[in-house]
């Protein structure tokens, strides 16, 4: 069955490239990523490695237009998958495929697609190749906007968990949103209301019924936006359905499954104008994981997006104890959920005016706080999990020379609120670029960390030299002086030669957690050698 | 069967036609939706630089660019298109971060879903390319290296 429909996939597929060829106005656009890495034994860090010492991540994804038509495909395999990706990523498949119509304001999708309501905290499906994530719906959805009033989109599907769709979850879901500024003729002013309903469907075992557990559970958000001049202001509340969570209390109360009702609210407001960005958020999340499936513990087992919303940085060294979000848990121990926020400011003096200088300056600072609930439902902070204070400037001297500097402290809960302990780190980084010529540079990071916690001290270097618009080198180490003494040294280069890149590096890696876009991952230490070839087309 | 989906993609890539932007919905810096064909006005072209809060080259690739940007625009006229792939987690922060930057000259758009970063086919940001008047695009390249934005530049020259 799979292979007929393989075939007639491909065989459309060489229909629809041959008529691009000739007089179709169509036009096909891919792209290819290759991840792979050979490990080598590493016994100063205990490196994890595969059978054979050898992992390869591979994507294939080719899209075809024509007019309002469109198709598309994603090739994906794994010959088996780096370490610490998800185990249920496994052998070669053809994971997702579409077809797509869109006339103006309408438009119907078929096939695997992905989408998100409001934030994503109630529902969201994605991918992100660096934390193994793909939860592509497959099923339909229906959009229309009516001018630029009113849109509503509807989709139901079952989510991808690993290779393939789940077998048993399916979702259903509506979404609308009202612009009263645009119905009202209010000018200057944007004013919107959003809702959406999320119905989410999978079998429960006897067990989880008796509980009070059910396999259809409902969810919703509803969220207003406003702008003027510069001021923006987005709330949204959602309440997440039913969940269920395992019982540690057990021997106790005699009941295996616990049922909760998941919530969150989300608070955003922001001021952007004369060079001055300033945003402000608030959330509160209590119970709000949810599942592809029930049975299914790998990290992309995720319905939704429960991203952490703090500091983001780009230096390892300020990423060594990231925050993970605590949306409620009954592992461990009963925490319901988590409530913080940040402050976010960025402000560009610009050139001319006395800290301007000559060729401007820019400036950004982060203040970004969380804390475990004092007691289920209550929007009072109890235990800290995270804190995080950084000012950062940057700073071009001279038409050659522009300089970086970031100040940052952290104070983390390691135990993510079991115990009060946290470990409280300061940190400081330079970034260095010099330019020799237009084309060729060399970049140069220093970064240190002090605390007197956990592996105490650490350094770390780096020096990239630059030939534009291709060739890039580096070499790197982030040394651990206070406790282990290992170093972590990494060197490579990377060639680009218009859409195609290839960079080959080579070392040694912590364990720890991989981020993108607030989610993490936990890495295991390994040593070897990387070659990520992408090209697109 | 491998060897048919090679012979397929082999197929695939030799009908490469010149690939333009496609049409999705994106949102602008007030949070309002708009098309993204709706970018090509039909008479300048433009470069447009995928870019992300937590991608390092993408911030100094627009910064280099920005600051070239008034000499520039004397020699050839010319848009700047930064679109942000930031999802709704970073979409505030993204706004902020071109404020105070200084990006007041860019058009700024907001790929909350994905949608138009899918459709381009970009994998790794910084992803950045140059597109005629027409929409059709005819420069691309991945990844940034300081001073790679002259080359940039260079191609904008040609197409005036």
């Amino acid at each position: 069955m799979k292979r007929i429909l393989t075939a007639i996939l491909l065989s459309s597929l060489s229909l629809i490239s041959a008529w691009a060829q000739g007089d179709g106005k169509g036009y096909l656009v891919g792209s290819f990523e290759s991840n792979t890495i050979l490990y080598s034994e590493d016994a100063v860090t205990n490196a994890q490695r595969p059978d054979g010492n050898f992992a390869s991540n591979n994507y294939l994804k080719a899209d075809y237009y024509a007019g309002g038509f469109s198709a598309g495909l994603q090739l994906e395999t794994y010959q088996p998958a780096l370490v610490g990706y998800p185990g249920n990523l496994e052998g070669a498949k053809l994971t997702n495929y579409y077809m797509q119509w869109t006339d103006g304001d309408f438009a119907v999708t078929a096939g695997t697609f992905y989408d998100q309501f409001g934030s994503g905290i109630l529902f969201r499906t994605y991918e992100d190749r660096t934390l193994g994530m793909n939860t592509a719906l497959m099923g339909a959805r229906v959009s229309y906007h009516y001018k630029d009033i009113a849109s509503i989109k509807a989709l139901w599907g079952a989510p991808r968990l690993g290779m393939e769709p789940a077998k048993e979850t399916q979702v259903r879901g509506v979404d609308g949103s009202l612009s009263l500024s645009n119905l009202l003729g209010m000018g200057a002013t944007s004013l919107s209301l959003e809702g959406s309903l999320l119905n989410r469907y999978e079998p429960v075992n006897p067990i989880q019924e008796e509980a009070g557990a059910e396999a259809s559970t409902l969810g919703y958000s509803a969220r207003v936006n406003f702008e003027h001049n510069g001021f923006l202001v987005k709330a949204e509340y959602i309440d997440g359905g039913k969940k269920i969570y395992s019982n540690p209390n057990i021997l106790i109360d005699g009941k295996s499954n616990l049922i909760k009702n998941g919530n969150a609210q989300l608070l955003e407001m922001s001021y952007s104008g004369g060079g001055l960005g300033v945003n402000l958020s608030a959330r509160r999340m209590e119970w709000m994981e949810s599942k592809v499936s029930y049975g299914s513990t790998e990290t992309n087992n995720a319905l939704n997006y429960l991203p952490a919303l703090c500091a983001q940085y780009s230096y390892a060294i300020t990423n060594l104890n990231p925050y993970i979000p605590q949306p409620g848990t009954t592992a461990g121990h009963i925490n319901s959920g988590e409530i913080g926020g940040q402050l976010d400011v960025y402000y560009n003096f610009r050139r001319g005016t006395a800290l301007g200088g000559r060729r401007g300056m820019k400036v950004n600072f982060n203040f970004s706080t969380y804390y475990n609930l004092k007691e289920e439902g209550s929007f009072m902070p109890k235990t800290l999990l995270w804190r995080n204070v950084n000012v950062g400037v940057e700073k071009q001297i001279s038409k050659k020379f522009k300089m970086q500097l970031l100040y940052a402290m952290q104070e983390y809960n390691h135990s993510h609120g079991v115990g009060k302990g946290t470990w409280l780190s300061n940190m400081v980084v330079a970034d260095l670029l010099y330019k020799f010529t237009p084309s060729f540079s060399t970049r140069m990071e220093l970064a240190y960390l002090t605390t007197f916690e956990d592996q105490k001290d650490w350094m770390s270097g780096l020096v990239e030299v630059n030939f534009a618009p291709s060739w890039s080198l580096f070499v790197s180490d982030m040394f651990n002086h206070g406790d282990t003494k290992i170093h972590y040294y990494n060197a490579g280069f990377s060639y680009t030669a218009g859409r195609t890149r290839v960079a080959l590096s080579y070392g040694r890696n912590r364990a720890g957690m991989v981020c993108s876009g607030g989610v993490c991952r936990l890495m295991p230490a390994y040593t070897g050698g990387n070659l990520v070839v992408s090209t697109s087309f | 069967m491998k060897k048919m989906i090679f012979a397929a993609l082999m197929l695939l890539i030799s009908s490469v036609a010149m690939a333009q932007i496609p049409s999705v919905k994106v949102e602008d810096g007030k949070g309002k939706v708009f098309n993204t064909s709706e970018l090509v006005d039909g008479k300048t072209p433009m470069i447009i630089s995928f870019w992300a809060v937590t991608c390092k080259p993408c911030i100094r690739e627009l910064d280099a660019i920005n600051e070239l940007y008034p000499d520039w625009i004397e020699e050839a006229n010319f848009r700047i298109v930064a679109v942000s792939t930031d999802d709704a987690r970073f979409t505030a922060q993204a706004r902020s971060l071109a404020e105070g930057h200084g990006w007041s000259d860019y058009t700024l758009v907001y790929d909350k879903n994905g949608d138009f970063k899918r459709a381009m086919n970009v994998q790794f940001t910084p992803q950045v390319y140059v597109v005629d008047k027409d929409g059709k695009i005819v420069y691309s390249h991945t990844g940034y290296t300081p001073g790679g934005e002259y080359e940039l530049f260079e191609v904008i020259k040609k197409l005036q």
